[in-house]
Formats: structure tokens, sequence, C-alpha cells
């Protein structure tokens, strides 16, 4: 039995905190440094772990310092929202424009569900010093040409590794944590695989126990920043995440506000953040969603043609830590995340072979009519998840109602006896949400990739 | 006797087939070897039949006379003419390719191959070894028929032979020696093409010959020592089958077994031919008979399985009633989009049919072409994924009665059709697929438990796959204290008086210490509620345990033993408020697992730091009464009101400091733990301020003879991986049976004997009053005749205590010595809630409690 440790030894009060401060930033030895601060507390380090690293050649030192720099920003995020204290403070100087800018919307808009969940109010409140002269713009950094794809265990990462390898492209699978559901689907990508550790700063948990503010956080962006200094560490001029166009939505309007809840995860954030990499780290490193032209249900379409990932994928948020052999293991058949991908999946898969993906029917399960009824934004708001739009629901359970193999279980035939007739059946077509629209940040070497999904 | 692909792989499994076929022969048997080809060279056949370029298809033909080149290197031998003239033969089929011959007739030349070139090394190296062998080509043996659905597939490929005793061949085989051997897989057709017999091809040659040589028997040598009453993955303490019935054994490989193809049984019934299964590794295992005779004993169910991957098609209309015609039509649907039905179930006005899994089914549009089709007749409604668990037994329909305690077990589930074979041999229950692989192995235990599958009859049941193949030795090495070294003084003690409890410290402490061997654990709680003695309780205080109470009582009983330091937990469940006032006077944490006190009460608990116990909504443990997860139980908090419970806490200023959740008790699958574990953590990182995580208890102890005990350095395994994962929490545990159930036994008299009809009754001095559990739970407990203890157990006694109730019953169908008044019994396990569920119900004098330091 290990000797008990009872981990109270700083009496700070995280709500009561005036003060948080970005303290210094440092990379050795492929480790990154970051600490921050509240007040005069001790310093909160999290170190991001890069394995092989190589030694970054000084022709991309500079590249490589901002990229450095707003890993540090924008990981700070995790830490300050356990005080939301209203001052924010760098150590290392004020910010041009363009970086402060950047900053103020990721964490207003990427703290909007935590805010609303805990009462708060961050309008006002989220001011990163500014005032700093403009950087001349980056130069190319003369990035091979191959690209990081984010591996998330879910449908989407994968639909775009297909898309590059369709292409011809040379791409490696890339993942922040440990996670054996992620490395098992990395590998069956056949790709190369880099994983990269990233390790909280321990006195965060911590402030979780004194109290400390708790939610969501736009853990996107976070990775992003990760994979940025990666691109510039290994060699890459892409990276190419896959996030789809109802990431985009607004969960829901909150005081005047808009709340979404994957807002890291939309088309804004990828412009602004494109943007600024191109402007501030190297003008040849893309940042882009190859998936952003596609709607769930055309990306869940193009994922029912892989067949080999599906006994590995799972978009389920929980029990992610551990896997087993059960579909049990990698799908709880309770959240938002297991309740839309199952109904995305089943206009386009035989039903035997999607019920041996969950291991069982959702949709005749009684007890899940609230879960559905919120993807169907049917007497309730749409779930803080990363889910589709309310009409793309709409649109696949209709299409389900359809079916004679379907319209017999118990939430098909509820929605066909309960919902529908309240709906306008010239809005539930599905074949208008397999059209891409034209909105996307993909760069010109990568289209050729977009175009093979739709 | 035949030998499978990875018995003829290597030369150490050719000195061992040396060996077996040499000692039958010591026999005085004849021997045919019946062999399949090198493990692998089959698949590669196949490959090399799907290769399109003749100069890659000459590639792959090296490649596998590569193979065989090897193993004759090994093997010290010369190319001996028979191999070499086949590979030739191969080298030319895969240049030529199929254009001569035709594709499926070419195929089925090349991949006959593997055997005929693994039967002529064999025949080198036996005759080369001292024991003269002569090569038999299968194909001038076995004549495939010609069968009228048969289409040119499978007539080449998945081909039958009629076998019918052929003295002439045994004649001819007379002549030419002693010891013969022979291909698996092929036969030969009418026009003189060499044909296939699809899958398990080389069992059912062996049968064909079996059958054609009216053999003495046919011995199939395998991986394993024969068939089992479960999957051995699903169920480690499944049992080996001595002796089965064609009949029976055929259903039990229909019906999930993989260790016998049921299609090489049919031949060997006419004849009456025996079919002997053993294990190549382990030649002294007796293995399973399967015989035409059925020895007179008990009906008794012989296997449990489970087939996954259903998908049920239940059909609905008032039209179909007295309908001409209305099945016919509907099974036409099934034939068209070329779906088998398996199992039917119907009512006036339901047909409902089972399809088992298939590529068909899943990957084409199949079901949902026939759903149309269904839907203009009938409403139709498509289940899966389904499981069909089926019982096999000869006389299902007699054993019925016998199942009620297994049949209770479906009523928490989802039984979507029950079929009863037509030939009586199964009893099947399609379910949700997701609740078997806990589901079989309990239903095993309860099987075994309601006498319905007879383990004790040790002519039909071998020893489990646990105790052959487990990693963890065979179980039961250690004898139980009370056996031997404390009989004497157990007998001294009841000498004195009766009933008494008699406890047994340094069991207690050895199971602390198995415990306090889990690194992963932080702290460990002893759930006094199993045993309150005092002396347990400063035992495990001095082996540094924390102590779980319950109520009021239970704070004071430990309260007044164990020092101040020692940390307790209370866990209290439908508690009035004045025990929360109580507890929260002392230094006991205290968790909650409601919203009602915190809604009602909530100010009294403001700048506390609790405990929640959440219902992870499942429960598991051996008796629905046990169980203490699912919404059937009204332990813990459902996850559904989570986040209102965490809006009360922060109105009241409570934190939320522990997650604690405890499906139930009696769980021997280390697993579990990790399970919970995983779900508790993967709570408690929302939730911010939790700093441990209380996995409860429930640690299975062993009851049944035999039984694995539970795997504490699995558990060990299991609980560093989920901790490696969330280092942040601590973890706690709170084991109440498994520290003193061992530790304690009962003992009683012999009072009266009674017969009745075939039942035998042995009275003793006390019965459910001290001892609940059977009647209260089915619990079994093994029950001696301490007073003769050697003697052989030629009875069978039904014990009962002497309380005016019909379950005053201790133990049913019990083998014991013919036992006399006055005769000292000892029930064992007996240490954990025994003496603290005692009543003094008719009021007979309460069993007093002796401890042994």
């Amino acid at each position: 039995m290990a000797l008990e440790k009872v981990l109270v030894s700083n009496m700070i009060q995280p709500r009561l905190t005036q003060l948080f401060r970005f303290v210094r930033c440092s990379y050795a030895d492929g480790v990154a440094e970051l600490a921050y601060a509240f007040d005069d507390g001790e310093e909160l380090v999290e170190r991001v772990r890069f394995p092989n690293a190589p030694v970054v050649p000084a022709t991309h030192a500079a590249a490589f310092e901002a990229a450095l720099k707003l890993l540090h920003l924008i990981a700070g995020v995790s830490y300050y929202k356990a005080g939301v204290p209203p001052k924010i403070e760098v150590a290392s100087g004020p910010l041009d424009d363009a970086t402060a800018e950047l900053l103020d919307q990721l964490y207003l808009h990427g703290l909007a569900e935590f805010a609303y969940r805990n009462g708060l109010d961050l309008r006002g409140r989220i001011v990163f010093p500014r005032g700093a002269a403009a950087q001349p713009l980056a130069p190319a950094a003369g990035l091979p040409k191959r690209t990081l794809v984010p591996i998330g265990g879910g449908k989407d990462s994968l639909v775009a590794v297909e898309a590059i390898k369709s292409i011809g492209g040379e791409a490696t699978a890339v993942w922040v944590g440990s996670s054996a559901l992620i490395a098992a689907c990395a590998e069956r990508t056949g790709l190369p695989t880099l994983n990269i550790q990233r390790e909280l700063a321990p006195g965060l948990f911590e402030l979780n126990r004194l109290g400390a503010w708790n939610g969501h956080i736009p853990v996107t962006a976070v990775n992003s920043a990760i994979l940025a200094v990666a691109a510039i560490l290994y060699g890459y001029d892409s990276i190419a995440f896959a996030n789809e166009r109802s990431a985009s939505a607004a969960t829901l309007e909150y005081d005047g506000q808009q709340v979404n809840h994957q807002w890291s995860k939309g088309y804004a954030f990828e412009q602004l953040l494109g943007n600024w990499l191109h402007t501030h780290v190297a003008s040849d490193l893309d940042y882009c969603s190859l998936l952003r032209p596609y709607s769930e249900l055309a990306i869940t379409r193009a994922f029912a043609k892989l067949t080999p990932y599906f006994d590995v994928f799972s978009s389920c948020n929980r029990n992610f830590k551990l896997l087993g052999p059960k579909p049990a293991d990698r799908w709880c058949g309770q959240c938002p995340k297991c309740h839309f991908v199952f109904l995305a999946l089943a206009p386009f898969l035989p039903k035997p072979r999607l019920l041996s993906i969950f291991g069982r029917n959702l949709l005749d399960d009684e007890n899940q009519a609230s879960g559905f009824d919120a993807l169907l934004e049917y007497q309730d708001h749409k779930p803080f998840e990363c889910v589709g739009e309310g009409a793309e629901a709409r649109a696949a359970m209709y299409a389900l109602s359809q079916r004679p193999e379907w319209q017999e279980d118990a939430l098909v035939a509820r929605f066909h006896s309960e919902i529908l007739p309240q709906l306008d059946a010239s809005q539930l077509a599905l074949e208008p949400w397999l059209e891409p629209s034209a909105e996307h940040h993909v760069p010109a070497r990568l289209q050729p990739a977009l175009a093979t999904i739709g | 006797m035949k030998f499978g692909g990875t018995s003829v792989a290597t030369l150490p499994r050719w000195q061992n087939i040396l060996e077996l076929v040499a000692s039958r022969r010591a026999e005085g048997a004849r021997v045919l070897v019946v062999v399949s080809a090198l493990t692998g060279v089959t698949d590669a056949l196949k490959q090399l039949c799907a290769q399109g370029e003749p100069g890659k298809r000459s590639e792959a033909a090296k490649a596998i006379a590569q193979r065989h080149y090897d193993l004759l290197d090994h093997m010290q031998l010369a190319m001996p003419d028979t191999l070499g003239e086949r590979l030739g033969d191969l080298a030319k089929l895969a240049g030529e390719g199929p254009a001569m011959l035709g594709e499926l007739a070419w195929q089925a030349q090349v991949q006959a191959h593997g055997e005929l070139m693994s039967s002529a090394l064999g025949a080198a190296f036996l005759s080369h070894s001292g024991l003269p062998t002569q090569w038999l080509d299968a194909r001038d043996c076995l004549a495939a028929i010609a069968l009228p659905n048969q289409n040119e597939r499978t007539r080449l490929l998945s081909s039958m032979v009629e076998a019918k005793a052929d003295p002439a061949l045994n004649a001819r085989l007379a002549a030419l020696g002693e010891v013969f051997i022979t291909q698996g897989f092929i036969a030969r057709e009418s026009k003189g093409r060499t044909v296939l017999l699809g899958r398990g091809g080389s069992d059912t040659s062996a049968a064909y010959f079996g059958a054609l040589l009216k053999a003495q028997r046919v011995e199939i040598w395998t991986d394993v020592a024969g068939m089992f009453t479960a999957n051995p993955r699903q169920v480690p303490g499944a049992r080996l089958l001595q002796r089965l019935d064609y009949e029976e054994a055929q259903e039990i490989a229909s019906t999930g077994a993989k260790v016998l193809h049921p299609r090489c049984l049919s031949p060997l019934r006419e004849p009456r031919v025996p079919l002997l299964i053993k294990d190549t590794n382990r030649p002294e295992l007796e293995g399973t008979v399967i015989g035409p005779e059925v020895r007179a004993h008990a009906p008794s169910v012989k296997a449990i399985s489970a087939r996954k991957g259903i998908t049920l098609v239940s059909m609905e209309s008032v039209g179909m009633w007295q309908q001409v015609g209305f099945l016919a039509d509907v099974f036409a649907h099934f034939k068209q989009h070329g779906l088998s039905v398996d199992l039917i179930g119907s009512a006036e006005t339901n047909v409902t049919v089972s399809l088992d899994p298939t590529e068909n089914l899943l990957d084409s549009d199949a079901i949902a072409a026939l759903a149309s089709d269904l839907a203009k007749v009938c409403r139709v409604k498509v289940i899966a994924p389904c499981a069909a668990i089926t019982l096999v037994g000869r006389g299902m329909r007699s054993l019925l009665h016998t199942l009620s305690g297994v049949l209770a077990e479906f009523g928490q589930l989802r039984v979507h059709m029950i079929s009863q074979s037509s030939n009586n041999l199964n009893l099947t229950f399609v379910v949700d697929e997701e609740v078997v692989d806990t589901l079989l192995p309990h239903l095993h235990d309860l099987l075994i438990a309601a006498g319905a599958l007879r383990t004790d009859d040790s002519a039909l049941f071998g020893p489990s796959w646990q105790t052959l193949y487990g990693s963890g030795g065979a179980p039961d090495t250690v004898a139980a204290w009370w056996r031997e070294a404390e009989r004497q003084q157990l007998l001294e003690l009841a000498a004195e008086t009766t009933p008494r409890y008699v406890y047994h410290l340094p069991t207690v402490r050895k199971q602390a210490r198995a415990l306090k061997s889990l690194a992963a654990v932080d702290r460990l709680h002893y759930a006094v509620k199993a045993n309150t003695h005092p002396a347990i309780l400063r035992a495990l205080a001095a082996e540094g345990f924390a102590f779980e109470c319950v109520s009021p009582g239970e704070l004071e009983a430990v309260g007044a033993i164990v020092p101040e330091s020692v940390p307790l937990l209370f866990t209290p469940n439908f508690a009035p408020c004045a025990d929360y006032v109580l507890a929260l006077g002392t230094r006991a944490t205290v968790t909650l697992d409601a919203l009602y006190p915190l809604e009602h009460w909530g100010e009294l608990f403001r700048g506390r730091e609790i405990v929640l116990r959440v219902d992870l909504g499942r429960g598991l443990g051996h008796h629905e009464k046990v169980r203490t997860g699912g919404s059937g139980s009204k332990f813990g908090l459902p996850l559904d009101q989570l986040a209102i419970f965490l809006q009360l806490a922060e109105t009241h200023g409570v934190t939320v400091r522990g997650l604690h959740a405890h499906l139930g008790s009696g769980v021997l699958d280390a697993g579990h733990w990790g399970e919970v574990y995983v779900q508790l953590a993967s709570l408690a990182e929302r939730i911010g301020s939790v700093a441990f995580l209380n996995i409860g208890g429930g640690l299975g102890v062993p009851s049944h003879p035999g039984e694995a005990p539970l795997d504490i350095a699995e558990l060990d395994r299991v609980l560093r991986e989920v901790k490696a994962a969330y280092p942040q929490y601590q973890l706690w545990m709170e084991p109440g049976r498994y520290l003193v159930a061992d530790a304690g036994v009962l003992l009683a008299r012999v009072t009266q004997q009674k017969g009745k009809g075939a039942f035998r009754y042995l009275g003793i001095d006390t019965g459910m009053n001290s001892l609940i559990r059977p009647a209260l739970y089915d619990a079994w407990h093994e029950i001696v005749n301490l007073s003769r203890l050697d003697e052989p157990a030629t009875a069978l006694y039904q014990v009962v205590g002497p309380i005016c109730e019909s379950g005053d019953v201790l133990g049913t169908d019990r083998r014991l010595p013919e036992a006399q008044e006055g005769d000292v019994m000892l029930i064992a396990q007996a240490g954990a809630y025994g003496k603290v569920m005692s009543s003094h119900y008719n009021l007979r004098a309460e069993a007093d409690e002796i401890v042994i330091e």
C-alpha cells in the first residue's frame, strides 16, 4: 500500500486571484517548458515533450521562437480559467496588435461555454497587453512538402488521412497525449506516427481541489499551437485538421453572446491562426481543415466506405484512456457523440454492420430518447459536444424513418409519429447536406485531396 | 488418427506423432494416419490460385516447396521420390495456370497438394524412424458423390463423400501393411477429378475413413483436450466433457464449439464408430469420447454456448393468420436475398427468424432490400446485434424444472426469442449481444449451482479448463485451515457446545496481506458489516486497515476497538438524518448516495468534504440480492442526477472529495474493478475537486471446489494500468467478505435423519437462524462431517436445520459419509455474513463465537 499523500501545501483561493502571469517559456532537448502563475503564487509549469526531436536549425530559429511563444500564450488558457482574474500580464512585454487580437478572441470565444456554465461574463475581462510594434512579415522557411495530420480516434481525422493518402501525399499521423484508442487508429492508417506528450502542471490539480473554476477549454487551439511548433521542429509545410462545417455553428446564444462548444474547431479560428502563422512564423506553413466544406453527413458518408477502421475508431468522449476488445469499451452509448455518430452513419451503412460497430442499437432504446431529442433540437437545445447541426440530425432521422429496416425501431417510430408531423418535410432531404460549400482555407497543394471526399 | 496443420509443421511435432502411432501399434491396433497440410500452406496455395501472373505463381510454388525442404533438412532426410514428384506437379500446375483444367478444377488440384506433400513427407519420416508406413492416396479411397443442389463450385471445392463400409479396401490395406498415412481434405469425383471437402475437411476425411474401414475408433489429435461445457475463453471454469453421444456432440459443435466441425460426426453415427478428441501436447489427458452409447445417468445439461452477431427479423401481420402460403412467400424473400434462416419462432400474427452473421448480411444492402420487400406484406422489425445463448443436453424438456434459477437470470434482460429445438437437444435464448460476455460465465455457475449441469458426475465431467490449462496452476492446493491443522481443536470445541462459530485469525491476516500487495491501492477499508467480532477488528487494525461502517451501531463498535488514528468511512443507505448528524460528529468521512440529504438537510453538510456514491448503471454479483448497481438496485446516485447533485453541493458549500461505486459482491473477474475505476476516473475528471476514488469491494471468494480464486496478481496489473492513466487520484477499496469468509466456520451436531422418497435428510442442531446465506442467496457452503472426514462419501444428503421453514436447508445433494447422531458437522466459509446476519427465529439459542489466535 503506497503512503497516503494529501496534497494541500499552498492555500491560494483560485477564484479570488487578481492577476494571471505568463512567466516564461523555454525549449531544450525536445522539451518545451511553459510557466504561468497567479498573483505572486508558485509557478505552474507545463511540459510538452517532442519525441526524437532534431536540433532546431539556425535558419529556423526565429520561426521556432515565434511558434513556441504562441504555444505559451495559447496553452495558458488551461490555467487562466482556474481563476479568471481581472488582469493578464506577459512577462516578456506587450504583444503586437495581431497577436493580442488572436488571443483576446480565442480566450473570449474559446471559454464562452465555460463562462456560460459557471455563470461568468468574460466580455471586457480578457485583455491581453498590446502595443508592441508589428514585426516584419515572416519569410518562407523552405519547409518540406509533407503534412501533419492530427488523429483523434474518431471518424473525421481518418477521412482526412485517407483523402491525403488518395492523392499520394506524404503525411504523418500525429496526436498529443496518451491514448490507446488513438494509437490503435494511427497504427491502422499505415502512416508514420508522431506522439507528442503534454504534461499539465501538477499544481493545476491542486488548484482544482482548492475550488478552481472548471470547465471546457478550447483544446483544439492548444493542440494546433503544439503542432505549429512540431511543424517547424521536424519540417512540415502543412497541418491538416479535420474540422467540419458545422463546427462553426453556435451551440446556443446566451445573454447576447454566441456560445460555441467547438469554437476553436470553427472557421473563424482556422483563418485567424492560419493567417497569424503565415505572418509571424513562416509564410510557407499552412494551417487548415481538410473537411471544412463538408457537413457531418457528407463526412460520415465518406467514412462509411472505410471498413478497415470500423473495429478501431471511436468518437465517444468517455473511456478514452483504456481500451478493451468489445464495442462497449469504445462506445459508451450514452453521450451525444455516440448518439450523433450512430445516427449520422446509419443512412450510409448496412444496418447489421452499423450495429456491430456499436454493439447495440441506440435507436431501439427508449432510454436514449432525450439524447436524440437534443440532437434533433426537439424540446431541448443542442448539446455541448462536437456534434452536427440539428437540421442535419433531422435529415438523417427522416431518411431512416423512410426505410423499412429502421422504421419500427423505438426512436425512429417515435420520430415518425410524434416529431415528424411538427416539421416541414421539404426541409428534411439528405441530399443537400452531401454538397460541399465553397468555404475553406486549404492550400493549393492539398486541394485535390479535398475533392476526393465529397 | 488425424493430425492438424500445426501438428505436422515441425520435427518435434512429428516425433510426437511417431510416439503416439507407435503406442497404438503396441496396443495391437493397425493405424491409419490422416494429416492436414503444414500450417499456413493451404492459405499459401489459395493465394497462389488468386495470382494472375505465371511468374508470381511459380515464385509462390517455390516458397511453398522451400517450407518442405526446410522441414526435411531438420529431419535430416533425403528428398523422398514421392514428395519430389508432388513438388514437380505443383511447379507444373503453377506454371500452366487454370487454362487447361478449368478454373475450379485447377484450384482443387493445386490446393490438394498441401496434404499430398505433408503426407508424403510424413511417410518418409515415419518409415525412416523405424515404423514402416505406407503412403495411401486418399483419392483412391474416398469417392465424392454428386448431389442435386450442387453447383460446379460446391462439387469441386466443398464436396461430400458417401462413406459406406468397404470390406474390399480393408482387405487391400491388410495385404499392404500395418501403418498407413493419407491426406485429409481431398477426394475424387466420378469423372476422376480431384475435389476438396471444404471447411473442417481433414476431420471429415478421418471420419469417412473410420466409416469405410469400420475402425475401432477415430482419434482427432488437436491442441485442446476435447469439448468443454462452455467456450473456455469466455468461461475459464468450463469443464471437460468426457463422454457425449453423437447427437449432443453435433449440437455442441453446431452451436459454437470450434474444436470439431459438426459435419464430421454424421458418417460415424450409423457404423457406430466412436470418435475420441485428444490433446497432442497432453496425451495423458482423458479427452472427449463421442459414441453411440448413452449410459444410464441423470439427465444433465452438457454445455452452454453463445453465438454473437445474430440479426433477428420480426414480421408482424394480421394477414398471416390461417392464410395458406404466407410463410412460403415470406421465406421466398429470404432465399431471394441470399439470407439463410436459423431459428424460427412463430405466433398467430408474428414470425421472428434469426440470421447468422455473414459477409452478405454485414456488407451488402441485403437486409435493406429484404425489409423493403417484406414491408409490402407485413410490418418488419430488424433487431440486432443479438446473441444466441444455447443450452445443450439430451432430453432438454425434462430438464426444465431444474432451470428455474437460471431462467430467473433472464428476467432482467430483453429476451427477444426462445427456441426449443425440435430434436429436444437444445434450448436457445436470443438476447442483446452486449450482455453476453458477463452473462455466460455467470449462467455456467448458475447451471452448476442449480444442479442442472451435474458436474458432480465424474464419469461425464472432467476437470475445468482453468485446472488443465490455466496460468495460475491448480487452485485449492492449500488445504483449508480446518481440514488438518485445527481439526482436533475444532472437534474439542464442538464437544463443549454447538452450534458455535470459530474464527481463525491467521487466515484473516493472510487475506489482508494478499490485498496489501495491491500496490495501486492507497487505502484499504474493512467493510465491517461482514463480521464485527472485536478480535477481527483488532487484527485488521493491526494490519493497517481503515474501516467502513454503514450505521451508527457499526461506528460505535469500531470506535470502541480501533485506535483514534485509524480512518473511518461512513457509507449508509436510506439512513435517517440523525445518522448523518451523529457521523459528522466523528472523524468518519461521510458518503452520500442520493439527492435527498443535500436537498433537505443541505446546511448540515456546509463546509464538509463528502464522498458521492454513484450508480454506474449495471450490477454484478453472484445473486440478484447482492447486486448493488443498476436501476433495480436501491444504491447509488444515478448518473443523470450528477449535475443536480453537484449544483446542490455548490449551493451548500459542500466539496465532493471522493467518488464511490460498488456494483456487487462475489465478483471473481479482475477486469471488473478496472472498469469501475476507469468510469469513476473519467467522471472525476469533470468534477475537479475529487481527490480519491473508492471502487468498493465485492472481491469474490470461490465456494465450489475447483473454482478458480480471484487472481490478485491480475487485479494488481489491471489497477496499476488504470492508475498510470489517472495518477492524480488516490485509490480506495472496501473489501469485506474477502478478508473473513474463509476464516470462519460454523460447527453443529447431527440430530436426526429421515428418508423421504429418493431424498435423505440429515438434520443438524442449527440452520437458517445461524446462517441465512443459503436460504437468502442460494449461497453454496462446503459442508463436511468433521467426525468422519476420512471415511468414504457414500450417502447423498440434504443437510437441514431445526427451524420451522421449508427453506431451512444448508446444503442440497451433498455427498457425505454415512452420519451418526452427534457427529460434528462443519459448514465452511461462514466467517462473513454468518453471525452478523443470524436471528432469534423460533427462539433457538444463538451460536457463540470462538477465536483461534
